[in-house]
């Protein structure tokens, strides 16, 4: 998480004129779209080097330890493993092309199908994390700028670290143990008790909205209980670093002359800050989330292992560890696009409403 | 005259009270000097900053405990006893045994050498990286910054632990692996930084006078555009410390990182969690000094932004 | 200024904490399962087909069991005896080389189907024609691609003909292929139109299952959860329980968690911390049966150092067996160090199979003997079998003490396979399991080696993989599998488990315990090493 922060763009990018807003955004759609797609195309190449460079052998992964070597070469045929390098890579690069990512070693469906399946998960926790993240790490960031040096201010700053610096698998254990085995208060691992799995109607796959749209509370209880844990913990991570964003951005505005000027006529500090101050630094503040939101959704491994949540992380790592290259693929590339995407749009939304690049 | 007028002062007050009053000079004396002023300046605001100062203590305390790790020791780290393995922490092992009899709170001193070993010479490898990557790129433009950049964008797409795991995987679990994998995966954002830093001086007129007295590029990017990253980037990087010690725990979770009987922390943590529930200190202890350790880096990194790079808050 | 705006903004941060906190509380724990169904916490990372002619590992292996029924199956008090399946009967010819099985009538299909004989010869000519590794449990006696289609043959609709190429004892047979998943029968005519490039339905059963069995699979979604339901068509009777709800759940202090706070009613991979926490626990019960998984250190014998067998004897003497058996592996397993499993017909009883014990003078003296009085350095390859790491851990602490310094190296299991099978290591620990109740199970691959060179890579035989050859071992194994009198044929495999064990390329270290957590309100859970009876258990 700590990685984020370099890709806030800089305030300085405005040159005097004050262009049309949709030329703006044609102009850097231009700009930007082919160095997406080249690096779409760098990260597939990555992965896909990453994949033959893995000592583990996908055919044993799935023949297990007894094959013999007849099914063995008969099945890395099947995968096309026994063809040349070069040609194994165009192969691959045609089906990214034609967006087949072929079928998961491991699950023998195909590799969408199991994203479309796992990602759900994924997005329900991170967007509840988010939400917590952000709806706590906001207030608590302007707070800290506003009390800067007080005692209130070094509290939410030390919070906010220890968000930022526990193993948040540990994290998960012992909330687990605590919640949950001793208080009880909450769901355990997975998504839902099983006693309600099959009460379940996927219609979006985001079990929350799923049982809110039929009105089954009881059932909602049930997949709220097991969310909160994790997402909270998750959301503690974006929390912190919202929150210690927020409030660098915010005591650079307060610095700001038309802050004082705003006193002295008269204006509530608390008016000053939220209303004028807030205003100039939402969009900064919008881009932090959104990369935050955007390292959420890349699926937390660790969380995930620890919480038998059965999310996006999990799966990519689990097709790593057996070698299962379509399905890495296919979730790198996913990421990827993610990422890609949200630091796309926080680039437009800076430039496009950013007062001072205006 | 005038130059009579400006020295003497200093040098009788530095003749007269030492070291102390020669740091306080109101005026330097030389371009040396005047570093070590700023140095003892920001060492008061440092001072000045606690929680900063903690963060550096806790450091400082660790360093002491993996330095004299030996003699602070109470056991053999490697020696078993299955006949009194888990124990809760006691006047005989004072944070208890683990699952193989071995002492812990030994264990926990010797490990602190290889988690600082891992943040330590990740940051070597990394920051030099990072800033020639991102100071060239920044400084020179043109096709070689859309290079390098699309370089570092296909980096920071790619999950920092899945990168490290992919390698680690490739190379072969051990320490040294585990810190290319993690150098690899954290080079990105402090070429980044060092990007941004530079599109910034670039441009400024001291720049444009190195130029004009005809520095060449290479000079140019070393004698005077890295210099002024540093800050931004020392700070940066004892940020990152802390997340190099979660990913090299992350990867020890996962069975990747040190290896076996190795005391580090992270794989302490992954063998300790089969007891959280029945001897909770043997996930416990090393969780919290994970926690302690980069808390310390993360309040050290803080304080440092406060005093090195005042525009970033 | 600061103090008078905080203490508004105090109230507001109080009341944010408040309600964070009841939105947690507000939250009771629902703590039941569903009375008709069994609730498992499983790691099921391991499953990625339900073929039968592909299956390798335990879990769908278990689940295979349960889903289609064999020729025959193991006795659920003795998994050395068989007993009726599909077959109601069977008769045997003068020469052992004819076996005549009969099946029962009216068999049908999950959805009403028939199911014959005939379908039952197709399914089992089927994993000869596919090849995968469970084609070796039929080619090992003497079916191949060729003579498939003559040996197996169904003379009607209920009589299926087995013709074996050699006498085998029959008892041998009926376990290692009349119960073997390989005898599964399968639906013929949904795998035909589900065919793909001719993989005779391979890549339908990735996903589903199509056989006759007490259960059958109704969904499948990997690292999730697998559901089985009661089949109404089956012929045998009914299961106690209609479904059977397997979460996959890959921590074991997570399953821990959900075994005690009643969301499921059994725990498969506990840590033996937590078994031994849980068992005697109000409400809980430990479930343990010795199943035939070996867990081994193996050693290469391409290896110069490694290639000495007082090199590898002296490897023996270093394994802690009892201090690691009371400690570590108290709830995993026993110390063993036969090839033989106990409970399969030829072992050697528990004290005679495990004569080894710690003895670092002797490990000493041995090394000495063979010219390393100094010791030497290896690489020791280990999975992320969770008993792995402590077992490694404890003899490289002994080793050290005789000048061996073994490096331990971790890997994901899949690495470690590869690395094994190209015999590309020093040595290594894993586990092995045979699928069949007699010592020719695994004398056969841990023991007979008919061609050692590089080229012909043996890779199912772990006795190839260390680079082991013994001709006088071969020649036993190959006498005692024909061997007709039972207890000569014990004696041969007394003595050859006695040589093993002195020489062999392996160092036995444990049998492991089949184990779970269970809640008391199942009754009649019911298993040996070999199968788990879902259809038996209730609650």
């Amino acid at each position: 998480m700590a990685d984020l922060t370099h890709s806030i763009p800089r305030s300085n990018a405005g040159n005097g004129t004050k262009p049309n807003p949709v030329l703006v955004v044609l102009s850097i759609l231009g700009k930007t779209l082919l160095p997406v797609f080249v690096t779409l195309f760098g990260l597939a190449a990555l992965t896909f080097f990453i994949g033959r460079m893995l000592p583990i052998d996908p055919v044993a992964s799935i023949l297990g330890d007894n094959a013999t070597q007849e099914a063995y070469e008969k099945m890395s045929a099947a995968l096309g493993m026994d063809k040349p390098l070069w040609y194994q890579f165009g192969v691959y690069v045609k089906g990214i092309l034609s967006l087949d990512f072929g079928d998961a070693l491991t699950t023998g469906k195909p590799v969408i199908d199991d994203i479309a399946r796992v990602f759900p998960a994924t997005i329900e926790l991170a967007t509840l994390s988010i939400i917590i993240g952000t709806g706590f790490g906001i207030p608590a960031g302007v707070l800290s700028a506003m009390y800067r040096n007080s005692w209130l201010d070094n509290a939410i700053r030390f919070t906010g670290l220890i968000g930022y610096s526990a193993p948040n698998f540990w994290l998960g254990l012992m909330g687990l143990v605590l919640f949950y085995a001793t208080l009880g208060w909450i769901g355990g691992p997975g998504r839902i008790d099983f006693i309600y799995e099959f009460d379940i109607e996927p219609i979006t796959g985001f079990y929350l909205i799923d049982t809110a749209l039929v009105g089954n509370w009881e059932v909602f209880r049930n997949v709220f209980g097991h969310i909160i844990l994790p997402a909270s913990i998750l959301g503690f991570g974006a929390l912190a670093y919202i929150s210690r964003m927020t409030r660098s951005f915010m005591i650079e505005q307060l610095s700001q002359e038309y802050i004082v000027t705003a006193r002295v006529k008269g204006l509530s500090w608390a008016r000053t800050v939220w209303i004028h101050a807030f205003r100039n630094v939402a969009v900064q503040v919008m881009t932090v989330v959104a990369l935050s939101y955007a390292f959420l959704l890349e699926g937390a491994v660790l969380t995930e292992t620890v919480f038998a949540w059965p999310g996006f992380g999990r799966y990519l790592t689990n097709a790593l560890l057996v070698g299962d290259m379509n399905a890495v693929v296919g979730c790198s590339l996913l990421v990827g696009v993610i990422f890609v995407t949200l630091n796309l749009i926080c680039d437009l939304l800076y430039r496009v409403f950013d007062p001072r690049t205006r | 005259m005038t130059d009579k007028a400006i020295t003497s002062p200093a040098v009788a007050a530095a003749a007269h009270t030492g070291l102390a009053a020669w740091l306080r000079a109101p005026v330097p004396t030389s371009p040396s000097h005047a570093r070590m002023q700023q140095l003892w300046l920001q060492w008061r605001r440092l001072r000045a900053n606690g929680s900063a100062l903690f963060g550096l203590c806790v450091i400082v305390i660790l360093l002491i405990a993996a330095t004299f790790a030996p003699l602070l020791a109470t056991h053999d780290i490697f020696e078993q006893n299955l006949a009194t393995r888990l124990l809760a922490p006691s006047m005989e092992h004072w944070l208890g045994t683990d699952e193989l009899g071995r002492d812990v709170y030994s264990r926990l001193l010797f490990g602190a050498r290889i988690t600082l070993y891992i943040a330590l010479l990740t940051t070597v490898i990394v920051a030099p990286i990072g800033l020639i990557v991102g100071t060239t790129a920044g400084y020179l433009g043109g096709w070689v910054d859309t290079v390098l950049m699309r370089i570092v964008d296909v980096f920071l797409a790619f999950p920092n632990l899945i990168l490290a795991l992919a390698f680690v995987a490739a190379l072969g679990p051990g320490i040294e692996n585990a810190i290319i994998a993690i150098s690899l995966a954290s080079w990105p954002p402090i070429a980044r930084l060092a990007r941004a830093e530079t599109l910034t001086i670039r441009k400024s007129d001291y720049i444009a006078a190195v130029r004009l007295q005809g520095a060449s590029s290479l000079r140019i990017i070393f004698g005077h555009i890295m210099p002024m990253c540093i800050p931004s980037v020392v700070v940066r990087v004892t940020l990152n410390m802390a997340a190099i010690i979660l990913t090299a725990a992350g990867l020890g979770f996962l069975g990747l990182g040190a290896q076996p009987p190795s005391p580090e922390w992270g794989t302490m943590l992954s063998s300790g969690r089969e007891f959280v529930m029945t001897s909770w200190w043997i996930a416990a202890i090393p969780g919290t000094a994970i926690l302690i350790t980069s808390l310390a880096f993360n309040l050290l990194g803080d304080g440092l932004r406060d005093v090195l790079d005042p525009r970033h808050g | 200024m600061m103090t008078k705006h905080f203490s508004k903004h105090k109230k507001a941060i109080a009341a944010a904490a408040a309600a964070a906190l009841l939105s947690s509380i507000a939250l009771p724990a629902q703590a039941a399962t569903p009375a008709s169904a069994l609730v498992m916490a499983w790691n099921i990372d391991a499953i990625s087909t339900f073929d039968p002619a592909q299956v390798g590992e335990v879990v769908t292996n278990e689940l295979l069991q349960n889903t289609c029924d064999s020729l025959v199956d193991f006795d659920p008090k003795d998994e050395s005896k068989v007993v009726p399946l599909l077959a109601k009967s069977w008769d045997v010819s003068e020469d052992r080389k004819q076996i005549t099985f009969h099946l029962n009538e009216g068999l049908k299909f999950p959805g009403g189907a028939p199911a014959t004989a005939k379908e039952l010869a197709w399914s089992m000519q089927r994993v000869v024609t596919l090849g995968y590794g469970n084609a070796a449990t039929l080619t090992e006696y003497g079916f191949s691609k060729d003579n498939v289609k003559d040996r197996i043959v169904a003379k009607d609709d209920n009589t299926l003909v087995l013709t074996l190429d050699n006498p085998y004892p029959t008892n041998l047979i009926l376990q290692a292929v009349g119960a073997n998943r390989v005898s599964a029968l399968l639906d013929q005519a949904t795998l035909t139109k589900n065919e793909i490039n001719g993989d005779l339905g391979n890549k339908y059963l990735a996903t589903n299952t199509a056989c006759v069995g007490p259960y059958k699979l109704v969904q499948w979604n990997a690292g999730e959860s697998i559901v089985l339901q009661a089949n109404d068509d089956y012929y045998g009777k009914a299961p106690k329980l209609k479904r059977v709800l397997i979460r996959h759940v890959a921590e074991p202090g997570t399953q821990r968690l959900l075994l005690q706070q009643g969301d499921v009613d059994i725990a498969r991979d506990l840590s033996p911390d937590d078994l031994a926490d849980l068992d005697g626990k109000p409400g809980l019960k430990v479930e343990r049966v010795l199943k035939p998984q070996l867990f081994f250190w193996t050693f290469n014998a391409l290896d110069p150092v490694f290639k000495d067998e007082k090199v590898r004897l002296a490897m023996r003497y270093l394994i802690d067996y009892d201090g690691l058996g009371k400690s570590v592996m108290k709830y995993l397993g026993v110390p063993r160090a036969s090839f033989a499993q106990l409970g399969a017909t030829g072992a050697l009883d528990a004290e005679q199979g495990q004569p080894f014990k710690l003895d670092i003078e002797k490990a000493k003296a041995l090394l000495t003997e063979a010219g390393y009085p100094n010791g030497f350095e290896a690489n020791v390859l280990i999975g992320t079998l969770p008993h792995s790491a402590p077992i490694a851990q404890s003899i490289q602490q002994n080793a050290s003490k005789v000048g061996v310094k073994l490096n331990l190296e971790r890997m994901a299991n899949a690495q470690l396979f590869a690395r094994i099978r190209g015999r590309e290591f020093q040595t290594g620990m894993l586990a092995w399991q045979t699928s069949v109740p007699d010592a020719h199970g695994n004398a056969s691959r841990l023991v007979y080696n008919p061609d050692n060179r590089p080229e012909a890579k043996l890779t199912q035989m772990p006795s190839w993989r260390s680079a082991f050859q013994n001709e006088a071992f071969n020649t036993q194994v190959k006498a005692a599998l024909l061997e007709g009198d039972p207890e000569k044929r014990n004696q041969i495999y007394y003595q050859l488990q006695k040589d093993v064990m002195e020489k062999g390329p392996m160092a036995i270290m444990f049998q492991m315990y089949n184990i779970l957590g269970m809640s008391d309100k199942v009754q009649n859970w019911t298993w040996n090493g070999f199968r788990v009876y879902y259809d038996l258990a209730s609650k």
